[in-house]
């Protein structure tokens, strides 16, 4: 019977390594490589930017020191004003009508609708094997890493347009903006259907003729 | 009178100048059928998948998996297990889905397990769905539809038992489970023509006595007892997914990308086929690039080959001369010459590109799905032969302009 215990302990810990190892996954990220995903749909186009931090202020640590600060500050409130970053033709009339600035750090991204999930994850602790997992110790080193973490811009930009067909070229004065950045991966959808682009500073803009 | 005279000039000289106006039709045919290729190849890539807003399988390169669930060109690197599938399901973003399931074939042709909805959530072309020609859907277990593809090359009928083999090139059968043709779908220009479908359960019963890829040995259920058995599958190999509004595709996509139980991928079929045609772009850029050097070649040839006539043609010359021609009209005679040349190959060369296309478009289609579309020319192509006109123009002033020289200095009498 105590052997019983034993098995069962070892399966147990067997399970919560796995589920740990299943839940082990790193985003990618690439310096000088900015994601933009474009969706349309009625009158309504969203804009989401997720820009890596090396791209905006040239450094992806956590901002401590006064001037790292002061940078990424900056930078947010280039974000805020969306002209410094993307112009619609003005025959579309698109206003504003919500918009999110903000900064990732490290790796909680995901950090508004899985917040259910991650309690699920916690039962997992409450099995019996609590000696096993005094590792979460370990876990703490996190915070060593997060020096060297990788803090990434996040902008979302809802417009609601008057005219939304007339929307065939979207400029990106980002390039400018932000001397430091590279390219844009663009991902972009509406009702006719989805197509990427690739933009680079020297040719700053997309053509969206026929695909709204 | 100058048309007429510099004609039969050329008819007097029909071998070398056929010779000619046939390299440089060829060469411009070169040209034309890559052009063509590339067009229809990308259309008839883009056509393939329409209105489906998301593809998610196991995590892969988004070229990879658009390959492999759309074009059945590869394989998955992985499956997704069905636990992962129901959860994307029950996500609030999601309009429908429809599972896909890879990984056998008959006779080379993929075998594809999914459920009735995918004839209606499948679209082509636009809005295109697919439609069943002959017999029904899959109504029993063993019953399979086939492409209309599949049904040609193998001349199937309804009614035809067919057995499904293991893996994509194996030799072993599941042929203790022959399935039956219930029905053969319309010809649609995409790879579901060459698919072999049947229903996601099939799948799973067709594999109830393996294990890890090979036949549990002695072991053999009865096809009753399968017909029993719960048949929810494991594990799929993609889905296709449509979301209740557009502008829920990205989180959706994040959702998917960052799902903690099980990696999985997520891709707009658009967007991964743009990246995929970013890549091909070179390589088509390169044909283009030596199609047009092969017509700058035989542009050089042509001028290569009024050069050497030069010398023959001095005697010619000289007549023209005696009979009242300036040596303005020798220039004109050649330069007429080789407007009279570039046209007559370009008439050449499109009836040659058609009679080319038509004879390889089956080929083509059966063996890479690719319907090259034979249309009248485009207006594009008009400008490429007003460009072609003007650069063998542009060839033929060197020879002309040394004609010119030749008929001062000889005036009528030739001292060879």
């Amino acid at each position: 019977m105590k052997k019983n215990i034993y098995y069962s302990l070892l399966i147990s810990a067997m399970v919560s390594v796995s589920a740990a190892e299943e839940t082990r996954q790193v985003d990618k990220h690439e310096h000088g490589v900015g994601e933009l995903n474009i969706a349309i749909e009625g009158n309504a186009i969203d804009f989401e930017f997720f820009i890596p931090g090396a791209d905006i202020v040239g450094f992806e640590y956590e901002a401590k020191t006064e001037s790292d600060i002061a940078l990424v500050n900056a930078a947010l409130e280039k974000f805020e004003n969306f002209d410094n970053i993307f112009s619609l033709s003005e025959s579309s009339n698109c206003n504003l009508v919500n918009s999110e600035i903000g900064i990732n750090q490290d790796d909680d991204h995901d950090d508004h609708d899985d917040h259910d999930e991650h309690d699920e994850h916690d039962d997992h602790d409450n099995h019996d094997d609590h000696d096993e997992h005094d590792d979460h110790d370990e876990h703490d080193d996190h915070d060593e890493h997060d020096e060297e973490a990788h803090n990434e811009f996040v902008a979302h930009y809802s417009f609601n347009c008057g005219n939304i067909k007339e929307i065939d070229r979207i400029s990106f004065p980002y390039f400018t903006t932000f001397p430091n950045s590279g390219e844009l991966e663009v991902q972009f959808v509406s009702e006719i259907g989805s197509t990427s682009f690739e933009v680079e500073g020297d040719e700053p803009f997309i053509d969206l003729k026929g695909k709204i | 009178m100058l048309l007429k005279l510099s004609f039969s000039s050329l008819y007097a000289r029909l071998v070398t100048v056929g010779m000619t106006i046939l390299a440089i039709s060829v060469s411009l045919m070169l040209y034309m059928s890559v052009e063509k290729l590339r067009t229809s190849a990308y259309t008839s890539f883009t056509d393939t998948i329409s209105q489906t807003d998301l593809i998610v399988g196991a995590r892969a390169s988004s070229v990879q998996l658009l390959l492999y669930s759309v074009f059945r060109i590869g394989n998955a690197t992985n499956n997704i297990t069905w636990e992962s599938y129901l959860d994307l399901v029950s996500k609030e973003e999601v309009d429908w889905t429809v599972p896909i399931s890879l990984g056998d074939s008959h006779k080379g042709f993929r075998v594809m397990g999914t459920n009735k909805e995918f004839f209606s959530r499948y679209k082509y072309r636009g809005s295109q769905s697919v439609s069943i020609d002959k017999g029904y859907l899959f109504e029993d277990l063993y019953d399979v539809v086939l492409g209309a593809g599949v049904a040609e090359k193998l001349g199937y009928k309804i009614g035809t038992s067919l057995v499904v083999s293991h893996g994509l090139q194996s030799f072993s059968d599941h042929d203790d489970q022959p399935f039956r043709v219930s029905g053969i779908l319309k010809k649609t220009g995409t790879p579901v023509d060459n698919t072999v479908i049947v229903s996601l359960a099939a799948i799973e019963a067709i594999h109830v006595d393996w294990s890890t890829g090979a036949k549990i040995p002695g072991q053999l259920t009865p096809i009753d007892e399968i017909r029993e058995m719960d048949l929810t599958p494991k594990n799929i190999t993609a889905a296709l997914v449509g979301v209740k509004s557009k502008l829920t595709i990205f989180q959706l996509q994040r959702w998917i990308n960052e799902y903690p139980e099980e990696a999985m991928t997520a891709i707009l079929p658009g967007a991964a086929l743009q990246e995929l045609w970013r890549v091909v772009g070179v390589i088509e850029n390169l044909l283009l690039g030596i199609s047009v050097v092969v017509i700058f070649t035989t542009l050089v040839g042509m001028a290569a080959i009024m050069f050497s006539s030069l010398s023959e043609r001095r005697r010619e010359m000289a007549i023209w001369r005696a009979m009242g021609a300036s040596p303005f009209t020798v220039i004109g005679l050649l330069m007429l010459e080789a407007i009279f040349i570039s046209i007559l190959s370009i008439t050449f060369s499109v009836v040659l590109l058609f009679c080319v296309l038509n004879l390889l478009q089956p080929w083509i289609d059966y063996n890479y799905g690719i319907l090259v579309n034979i249309e009248m020319l485009a207006i594009k192509d008009m400008y490429v032969f007003a460009v072609f006109i003007i650069a063998s123009i542009t060839v033929s002033l060197l020879p002309a302009i040394r004609a010119y020289w030749f008929s001062i200095n000889d005036g009528m009498t030739i001292k060879l």
